[in-house]
């Protein structure tokens, strides 16, 4: 078999959120001799990113796309473990996640996190109506590389801003990069408060940062 | 013609040329008939949004004839958000008498029906003196707003916890106890409001919560108008497709999750809708034309086969309008016109 | 939002009725009541108040019609029929139930 076919057929397993399917073809293209990090990137990440889009298209709900996201972690599993040490993945990068406080809304940024995490990024949701100094904390504690935090609201919005201002206080905010999202939050109110990016999207807040963390 | 200046969806100006202009019309039209697996804006329609956007005026409005209905939901909240100190009746007469408003709406300030439930005979005082001292048709609104009925807020496990854990059963059942709560809390506060005189009952931003939170309005409105023959129902939406959270809720074998404006209104007809608010949600990043014309494009779909009539959203961040607090009128009214005058609308 | 001039005003000068300085809060009963669209409802209305269909939305004559049948206007001169009066008024000359004005009468106020 080609290598496009191991990949078309993983990205299908991931498509059709089959979890023995894809471990089947993950262990399959191992004795077929694939690389296990091109079968990683090429055939099953493309799946999820596929499926991420067919989200934001109405086409693949919720709880298929949770499905898939254990399919394809089950199948990175397998073909990690055929990786000698050095090439191993380490995680793309360690974040966290909240509403901020007085926003109980959660239901973007719990997409977001799972996105995020099946593109191999470590994510701690710190859920909603979060206050600025439970972001700080947990940032330092889990030594996080990115803290992104949603507000659905023009009354709750201002959150994002005061969480900017903390960072500096802190002494962080040269150290983490800072995303916001959530149904009122544009680009320029990202540049206005001084986060690094707005993400208005899964798909394009994983574009963004894998840009920013190049 | 030089640079032409328009705005992108976050508001702030853009400036385009002319070949720019169409194919941003001419991608929002197509993203949207992508989507809805409907047709795109033809070569005509095309022409008229470029000759509007290209315009020089600073505002522009529909061609005389052509006025419909405007109808505000939660007029009151609007006037408390600018710290203008009135009452809630007051803000109601300052609608219809200096606002041009053809219908009212009455709200509270938590704007959903969960936490209007205790304290509804207060509200339907309130419901009562504004009926005695305003003139157009006086709407009761608020959010179905399923996200109250999980934990912390509600009694429920919280959906949005559980699903990413892979519980998804454990979820979905979680959406299915809260659409059956919510469906008695909206059937609670609406009857009493009805009961207390109310014009009409709005169930808005419905659908923010997925599909369980559109099957709640939906269900609600079947039991009063079953309780109520002649009460007016209008439901708005929340976005151009439904977001589909538990995925397989279906509503008379239709399922919900992923349904686009042109469907969510047939579902609104079978449930008895009386009026129907298609929403479709602006691209802070993308231009206005690009969504203006994705925009219209879902609602001139949407507006074809409904039988009943169609009053879409176009505040904030919707419907062509930018995602701005204080939107300019520039776009407002060229979005205003060519809703109205491309889809044919009964209402905004 | 919150911000009457970017929205409703902009919405009601560009392609709105006019409320009640003409007959845009009669045009929406009718789309309540009776499920109307738009061009049935502005057709009903006008032939009620006996008007033609572009009438409807001029304040001049509007203004006329409504002190004249007492249906509610925007400056109203002492003595007229107001608010729930007006609506009293207003559900005979279309002809239609108005939830509040029903309640009334179960009363047996009028």
């Amino acid at each position: 078999m080609e290598k496009t076919e191991w990949f078309q057929k993983a990205v299908q397993t991931i498509l059709d959120t089959d979890e023995d399917a894809a471990k089947e073809i993950a262990a399959k293209s191992l004795e077929a001799g694939m690389d296990p990090l091109e079968m990683i990137n090429q055939g099953f990440t493309e799946g999820i990113r596929k499926m991420g889009d067919l989200f934001e298209r109405g086409e693949v709900f919720l709880p298929g796309l949770i499905v898939a996201s254990e399919a394809m972690t089950a199948a990175v599993e397998i073909l990690e473990a055929a990786l000698p040490a050095e090439k191993q993945q380490e995680k793309k990068g360690v974040i966290v996640l909240g509403t901020v406080e007085g926003d109980i809304h959660d239901i973007g940024k719990g997409i977001i996190a799972t996105m995020l995490r099946v593109h191999g990024y470590e994510v701690h949701d710190i859920g909603r109506d979060v206050p600025i100094e439970k972001f700080i904390e947990k940032a330092k504690a889990v030594n996080a590389d990115v803290i992104g935090s949603s507000a659905m609201m023009t009354t709750t919005q201002i959150g994002q801003r005061k969480l900017e201002q903390a960072l500096k206080n802190a002494g962080m905010r040269d150290k983490v990069i800072t995303m916001v999202g959530g149904a009122v939050a544009t680009d320029h109110w990202a540049q206005r408060i001084g986060s690094d990016f707005f993400g208005e999207s899964p798909k394009d807040t994983i574009m963004k940062l894998e840009e920013f963390l190049k | 013609m030089g640079k032409i200046m328009t705005r992108m969806g976050s508001g702030f100006p853009v400036e385009m040329s002319e070949s720019q202009l169409m194919e941003d019309l001419s991608a929002g039209t197509e993203d949207a008939a992508d989507r809805g697996k409907i047709p795109p804006l033809s070569k005509e329609e095309l022409k008229y949004l470029f000759d509007l956007f290209t315009s020089t005026d600073r505002f522009l409005s529909v061609e005389t004839g052509k006025e419909i209905v405007l109808s505000y939901d939660a007029a009151p909240l609007k006037l408390m958000r600018t710290a203008v100190d009135v009452h809630r009746i007051q803000s109601l007469q300052i609608y219809e008498k200096l606002l041009g408003a053809d219908t009212l709406e009455l709200g509270h300030v938590d704007y959903s029906f969960k936490p209007v439930k205790p304290i509804v005979s207060t509200e339907q005082t309130v419901l009562e003196q504004s009926l005695l001292v305003t003139h157009p048709p006086l709407f009761y609104g608020a959010m179905p707003n399923l996200g109250l009925y999980s934990q912390p807020d509600g009694p429920f496990p919280n959906p949005s916890e559980l699903m990413p854990l892979g519980k998804i059963a454990a979820a979905r059942d979680a959406y299915e106890k809260a659409v059956e709560d919510a469906v008695k809390d909206i059937v609670y506060v609406s009857s009493a409001m009805y009961e207390s005189g109310a014009d009409g009952i709005n169930m808005d931003t419905t659908g923010a919560a997925g599909d369980a939170d559109f099957l709640a309005a939906l269900r609600a409105t079947e039991i009063l108008k079953q309780k109520y023959p002649d009460v007016c129902i209008e439901v708005g939406m929340a976005g151009e497709f439904i977001l589909g959270l538990h995925g397989e809720l279906d509503y008379n074998g239709n399922r919900l999750a992923g349904m686009y404006v042109h469907d969510q209104v047939k579902m609104a007809e079978k449930a008895g809708v009386t009026i129907f608010g298609p929403v479709v949600n602006m691209k802070s990043t993308r231009s206005c034309p690009w969504n203006l014309s994705r925009a219209i494009t879902f609602t001139k779909a949407c507006c074809e086969v409904a039988s009943i009539p169609i009053h879409v959203n176009m505040g904030m961040g919707v419907g062509g309008v930018p995602l701005t607090n204080h939107p300019p009128v520039d776009i407002t009214s060229r979005a205003s016109k060519a809703m109205v005058e491309i889809c044919r609308l009964d209402g905004l | 939002m919150g911000d009457p001039l970017g929205m409703a005003i902009s919405h009601a000068i560009a392609s709105g009725m006019g409320g009640m300085r003409t007959a845009g809060d009669l045009v929406a009963r009718m789309q309540m009541t009776r499920g109307m669209k738009i061009d049935d409802a502005k057709s009903y209305v006008a032939d009620k108040l006996d008007v033609s269909v572009s009438d409807l939305t001029d304040p001049v004559i509007m203004t006329e019609v409504r002190e004249d049948l007492e249906i509610g206007s925007l400056t109203p001169l002492p003595g007229c029929a107001k608010g729930i009066e007006a609506k009293l008024r207003l559900s005979e000359v279309l002809g239609i139930d108005i939830n509040c004005i029903r309640r009334l009468k179960d009363k047996g106020l009028f």
